[in-house]
């Protein structure tokens, strides 16, 4: 008992004050950022892109088609930085990067791949309930994270919230053991085949209204999984999605830069 | 020398029925054996030579005159560095039928249910012969590593009942857990069958988060599948893809890296070690409910994340590893930081360690809780702290030393009580090697040179292995190459390959309630098994 009072004494509070905070570290991996003028157009970073993340897209204000990245297919591997013989792309520290729509993260229009879990009816409920889900939710939150297929990269970032270093429970966001009690699903993975039924009846488990939450490269496009037989190209392909995390994996603050603007509070 | 010794010893073993024997990679044995007679040539090196079955998988080498599947099964001489390969040509027209070698060697049972689930290559007399990667809802008589099948296709769904190991008697009953579970961990279904607490027989049923990876390496650049193997399982980011790298240096002709190199590859490992045990610790103490110390090692695993961070990036260590060396110099002006990062976490460790340690009521339930008896161990072939604690001493930096291991000195913990306990003890211990490791590196280190040599060309149609020890043990990876730069056949076997079955035994006769503990104590990976 001694020792462990001598060793909270010795560490006090280590709580991170994000997000009140900033944090500002040079060293975090974010989004690819393209410089134009240097760039001569040689298309290489597009052709080394391992997940097609990066596209050639309309740009109004150059009145040309750029390079930009798809942020929700990147999977941050640095191979466009790397290979930029101009040095046009390179990794900057912006990891807030979550976004209620698709769109929002990608520079080309989304195609999403199949929709058979009859994905419309629950984007309906899913729209008129947004609203009361802000007021209802504004100040506790139940989460219940499904892995649907990852390598447990992100898995491991969602465990580092309830640490002492990240605490959750400070913002009223409580991880719970059955989805009956949760108000969120947080789903890291591409939807395997052999978890596209678990996490469908997950889903439908949890009482309404409720939010669901993509996490990571997988999640939200199938990332480097992405077209493989034994999975799909990410959530919104069977369950509504109301935010979208990129990253691979995302740092534990992106994931709570996330949760909080899913449900408003940012 | 030594590999020769048992090249001329299975020449000779085998010299009835050997087509062709080759040494290739100084240390590898390739053998092909006609397929009638495989089994007993398995069983004859098994038995005369002291050897672990390691690896069983198959490979499409199908062109368009002539098909065939080939099937390979490897053993590790661990004492005297060595991989012998055994390999059978299946042609495809044939019934497509090997004779069983799981009753002789029990650890062969889950890679033959592979092999016939992703080549549908049955095995006669096999004890089990249940679907183990499809569960039910893939379609009949399609496999996915058939050269023939497309790695986009869309298939069916379908519904086969899927059944479980049962035992009946009065008050026995079954428990379904997941595959959705109560913690955030990976998915993964578990039927015990317990009468009131103590658990008889558990099933792990796995393969929930099956995505496909070896048959997305194929026909790709080597450079994309390297990114593949660092996404194979979260926490072992690095040491799978060294073990990639390693496999595919020896394919671009390569036999010397830089030093640099070398120690920065002991260096990242051993961050990833220490990383994974201080998170494997922190769950035992969650499992246990003593959360003081919990947040203790949950806080020193994150100094290591962060500098890991600070270092390369990613906190997982990903995007550091190419094969021929590393991206870029990422140890440089940085040792100062390394250094203050280990002296803080050494003096913070022993206190914690210190803490558990002098609690009874923690001790108590970790002592004699979920005891792997060392026959079942050696069996099965577990690896990694699972079999060390249960005095199977096999290290993979010491019997095939990579990177620059073979220069620096450590010890491997070894016990015998085969408990939770000791698993623990295994991990603590190894936290101080690797420290120690860490600190050795940077003072042999080279203060100047390259990181990284360029791979030119990937010779072709050529294959080789990789192994690393991984936190969670013995990584195997094989590598076969084609043309062009591209990679034909991706075989990945992780460790909690092996340590699962090990797991399911380890728990039998331990309440339903010390199960989490006890899986907590070997920590397997569900993705890492998967693909």
């Amino acid at each position: 008992m001694n020792n462990i009072i001598k060793k909270m004494l010795q560490h006090g509070t280590v709580t991170v004050d994000y997000p009140k905070k900033p944090i500002k570290s040079s060293f975090i991996t974010g989004a690819p950022e393209f410089d134009l003028k240097k760039c001569k157009r040689c298309m290489r970073c597009l052709n080394t892109c391992p997940t097609g993340a990066i596209v050639f897209a309309d740009n109004p204000s150059e009145k040309a088609k750029t390079p930009a990245v798809n942020l929700d297919e990147c999977i941050f591997c640095r191979f466009c930085e790397e290979n930029c013989s101009q040095g046009a792309v390179s990794l900057t520290s912006r990891f807030e990067l979550a976004q209620k729509n698709r769109e929002a993260l990608r520079a080309s229009p989304v195609y999403v791949q199949d929709n058979e879990a009859g994905g419309l009816e629950y984007e309906l409920i899913g729209k008129q309930l947004k609203e009361k889900v802000y007021s209802t939710f504004g100040k506790s939150l139940h989460i219940r994270e499904v892995d649907a297929g990852s390598c447990n990269g992100c898995d491991y970032e969602i465990n580092a919230l309830g640490s002492p270093y990240n605490d959750i429970e400070r913002f009223g966001i409580h991880f719970v053991a059955s989805p009956r009690h949760a108000d969120m699903l947080l789903v890291t993975g591409c939807v395997t085949r052999n978890m596209e039924e678990a996490l469908i009846k997950t889903y439908n488990a949890v009482p309404s209204p409720k939010l669901v939450v993509a996490v990571g490269a997988c999640a939200c496009s199938g990332g480097i999984f992405k077209d493989s037989y034994a999975g799909k190209n990410g959530i919104d392909s069977i369950l509504p999605v109301d935010v979208y995390i990129p990253g691979c994996p995302p740092r534990p603050q992106a994931i709570i830069y996330g949760i909080l603007k899913s449900i408003g509070r940012l | 020398m030594v590999s020769e010794a048992i090249f001329e010893t299975i020449n000779r073993l085998l010299s009835n029925v050997l087509l062709d024997s080759k040494l290739l990679n100084e240390n590898e044995i390739y053998t092909e054996i006609l397929p009638g007679n495989i089994k007993p040539a398995c069983l004859n090196i098994y038995s005369n030579i002291d050897c672990v079955l390691i690896d069983l998988f198959g490979n499409d080498l199908s062109q368009s005159h002539s098909e065939k599947i080939i099937i390979y099964y490897t053993f590790s001489v661990r004492s005297s560095n060595t991989l012998i390969t055994l390999f059978t040509q299946v042609p495809k027209d044939d019934i497509l039928q090997l004779e069983s070698i799981s009753g002789e060697i029990p650890s062969a049972a889950l890679y033959e249910r592979e092999v016939q689930d992703m080549y549908g290559i049955s095995f006669l007399d096999i004890p089990d012969s249940r679907e183990l990667v499809h569960h039910g809802n893939f379609p009949l008589k399609v496999y996915p590593l058939r050269k023939a099948f497309k790695v986009n296709t869309r298939l069916d769904f379908e519904r086969r009942e899927q059944e479980f190991v049962s035992i009946s008697g009065t008050g026995v009953f079954e428990v379904p857990v997941g595959p959705v579970h109560a913690g955030i961990i990976e998915p993964g279904h578990f039927r015990f069958s317990v009468a009131g607490e103590p658990i008889i027989n558990l099933e792990a049923k796995l393969y929930y988060v099956h995505r496909g990876l070896e048959k997305l390496a194929e026909n790709q650049n080597f450079m994309r599948v390297l990114l593949l193997s660092e996404r194979i399982s979260g926490d072992e980011t690095y040491t799978n893809s060294l073990a990639y790298c390693q496999a595919v240096e020896k394919l671009g002709g390569i036999t010397y890296l830089s030093e640099r190199a070398l120690y920065t590859r002991v260096i990242f490992s051993e961050l990833e070690r220490i990383c994974a045990h201080l998170g494997d610790i922190s769950g035992l103490c969650v499992d246990t409910a003593y959360v003081f110390p919990a947040g203790q090692f949950a806080m020193m695993r994150r100094w290591i994340l962060i500098l890991c961070e600070q270092l390369t990036g990613s906190r997982f260590l990903r995007n550091t590893n190419k094969p021929g060396g590393l991206r870029r110099d990422f140890i440089r002006d940085n040792e100062k930081i390394i250094v203050e990062c280990m002296d803080k976490l050494e003096k913070e460790f022993k206190d914690s360690v210190n803490i558990i340690k002098n609690n009874g009521m923690f001790i108590d339930r970790v002592e004699h809780t979920g005891i792997l008896s060392r026959e079942i161990a050696a069996d099965l072939n577990a690896v990694g702290p699972g079999g060390r604690a249960s005095g199977i001493k096999t290290d993979v930096r010491k019997e095939f030393p990579y990177a620059a291991y073979g220069k620096l000195k450590f010890n491997i913990p070894e016990h015998f009580n085969c408990d939770v306990n000791c698993r623990m003890n295994v991990k603590v211990e190894e936290i101080s090697e690797s420290i120690s490791l860490i600190r050795q590196a940077l003072e042999k280190m080279p203060a100047e040179g390259p990181v990284h040599i360029e791979i030119e060309e990937l010779i072709p149609n050529a294959f080789a292995f990789g192994m690393t020890e991984s936190p969670r043990g013995e990584n195997v990876h094989f590598v076969m190459t084609g043309e062009n730069n591209t990679i034909l056949r991706y075989k990945v076997r992780t460790p909690s390959f092996c340590n699962w079955p090990a797991l399911c035994h380890a728990v039998k006769s331990n309440t339903l309630t010390d199960f989490p503990l006890i899986n907590k104590s070997f920590n397997l990976s569900y993705a890492g098994n998967d693909l």
